[in-house]
């Protein structure tokens, strides 16, 4: 049983709901002939939370205690901290290399790497900021310090989940990082990306060990795979393998599974987060349609590519 | 004049108040909250979740009416108090407690189920009676209480 303080918080949440994109309506979108028809159609369902930096404040605005939201915004986060890093250093403006909504803003980002005072962030992301300037004005090697802010990323995610979560928040750091780490493991062995690579790009998980993983990985693309299979996530390594596209879209169904379970609490974070999920999901959907629709794609490969819906 | 007697009967109808009181301002409380949120979004639904808040609210009456049949059958009411032994008295005082306890923790009970009711509500109107007929479940343990400590009431001998 969830907590009674997000009861007026999740009732508004279940109000939104019935607000989100249905099955029928992305069929509609699908099958619009014109642009004009298919901005119309999706002007028609438009609720004020047109953009997830809108879901977030309304999000923030009705939770008793907003930092319990903060995980979803880890890795906007540290893809921040990435595009601040590499902007300072080549002089440019990283303005459009950023993600809203996010937890930390950009000014503060560029405030810690003008001052190389990265206490003036938050605990989660400190350390790793100075590791990763170090490592990328020591080595100029952007892909080893891309690796290590987004293997940091993870583990900023299962730390909080592991403190301040439950059950559902756990899963859903477990989920993100197996994914994430899955697809680093195929890459780097397609690569022949070394053991200290391996060692800093790899998060790890209960479910897939990192040491393990690195081994794997060490062995060649067959060996990834082959470890893989013997896993409980051993259905997505043929995917991996086959079809990056399904891949991607296995990870996220699997995340809007998770979040479906939320749907049947009446209290607590979960149907809060659960409902970012969706919208998340639903723009995704949309971006999906539109990029189709524009390199002509059929109507299959469109459906094909759509991620499951929460509604 | 036992004064201990009438002092634990005037207990009774105190604690038949007081406890399903707050088991109802707590219910009403929590499904109010819930009903803020849903109307925050869609003001049109007020009428349909205030009929969920009202339903915790029936505890606080029946500790209302079990507060005013003890406190009129002791005499307390209508100003001439029964002379009451201590055994009465603490019969009078067990008489309240089916409600006092009961009321409490239905209202409590009653008001997570109708909250939970307002999700109902807030997602599908049309299926919100099934809401409603969920939380009601809960009220029939408040009658049963309700009922038992209108027995005791009027079958101790004074």
């Amino acid at each position: 049983m969830g907590r009674a303080e997000y009861a007026s918080a999740v009732s508004a949440v279940k109000a939104m709901e019935s607000s989100l994109l249905t099955q029928s309506d992305m069929e509609q979108l699908i099958n619009a002939r014109t642009n004009a028809e298919f901005e119309s159609l999706v002007s028609a369902k438009e609720t004020e939370n047109k953009t997830l930096s809108d879901v977030w404040e309304m999000l923030k605005s009705y939770a008793p205690d907003s930092s319990e939201l903060e995980i979803l915004l880890y890795r906007n986060d540290f893809h921040n901290l990435k595009a601040v890093l590499k902007a300072m250093i080549s002089g440019k403006d990283p303005e459009n290399y950023v993600i809203e909504p996010s937890n930390v803003s950009i000014d503060l980002l560029k405030e810690a790497f003008r001052t190389k005072d990265s206490d003036i962030l938050p605990d989660y992301m400190r350390e790793t900021a100075s590791e990763a300037y170090e490592l990328l004005t020591g080595t100029l090697d952007g892909q080893l310090s891309d690796s290590l802010i987004d293997s940091s990323a993870l583990r900023a995610m299962q730390k909080s989940a592991e403190e301040f979560g439950g059950d559902f928040m756990q899963k859903y750091a477990e989920l993100i990082t197996v994914c994430a780490d899955m697809k680093t493991a195929y890459r780097c062995s397609k690569m022949g990306k070394s053991r200290a690579f391996l060692e800093t790009a790899l998060c790890g998980s209960t479910a897939l060990d990192k040491e393990s993983l690195i081994r794997a990985s060490l062995g060649g693309t067959d060996s990834v795979i082959s470890f893989l299979e013997h896993t409980q996530y051993g259905e997505m390594a043929q995917l991996l393998k086959e079809n990056p596209a399904q891949f991607e879209k296995y990870c996220d169904d699997m995340i809007t599974e998770l979040a479906e379970t939320a749907r049947l609490q009446a209290f607590g974070v979960e149907p809060l987060i659960a409902y970012y999920i969706a919208k998340e999901t639903e723009i995704r959907n949309l971006r999906i349609i539109l990029v189709c629709r524009e390199s002509g794609a059929d109507i299959e490969t469109i459906t094909e590519r759509l991620r499951k819906l929460y509604v | 004049m036992n004064s201990m007697g009438i002092a634990l009967a005037i207990l009774g109808a105190a604690c038949a108040s007081l406890f399903a009181g707050i088991g109802s301002a707590k219910g009403v409380g929590l499904v109010g909250e819930a009903a803020a949120g849903v109307v925050s979004v869609d003001p049109n639904k007020f009428s349909k979740v205030l009929i969920l808040q009202l339903l915790p609210g029936t505890q606080g009456l029946y500790g209302l009416l079990t507060a005013i049949l003890m406190l009129s059958r002791i005499g307390i009411i209508g100003g001439n108090p029964a002379a009451l032994t201590t055994a009465q008295g603490l019969m009078f005082l067990g008489a309240a407690l089916p409600i006092a306890v009961v009321g409490l923790f239905s209202g409590i009970a009653q008001g997570r189920a109708a909250a939970a009711g307002v999700g109902i509500t807030a997602k599908k109107p049309e299926h919100n009676g099934k809401g409603i007929i969920m939380a009601a479940m809960v009220e029939t343990y408040a009658i049963l209480a309700l009922l038992v400590s209108i027995l005791l009431i009027y079958n101790i001998a004074i």
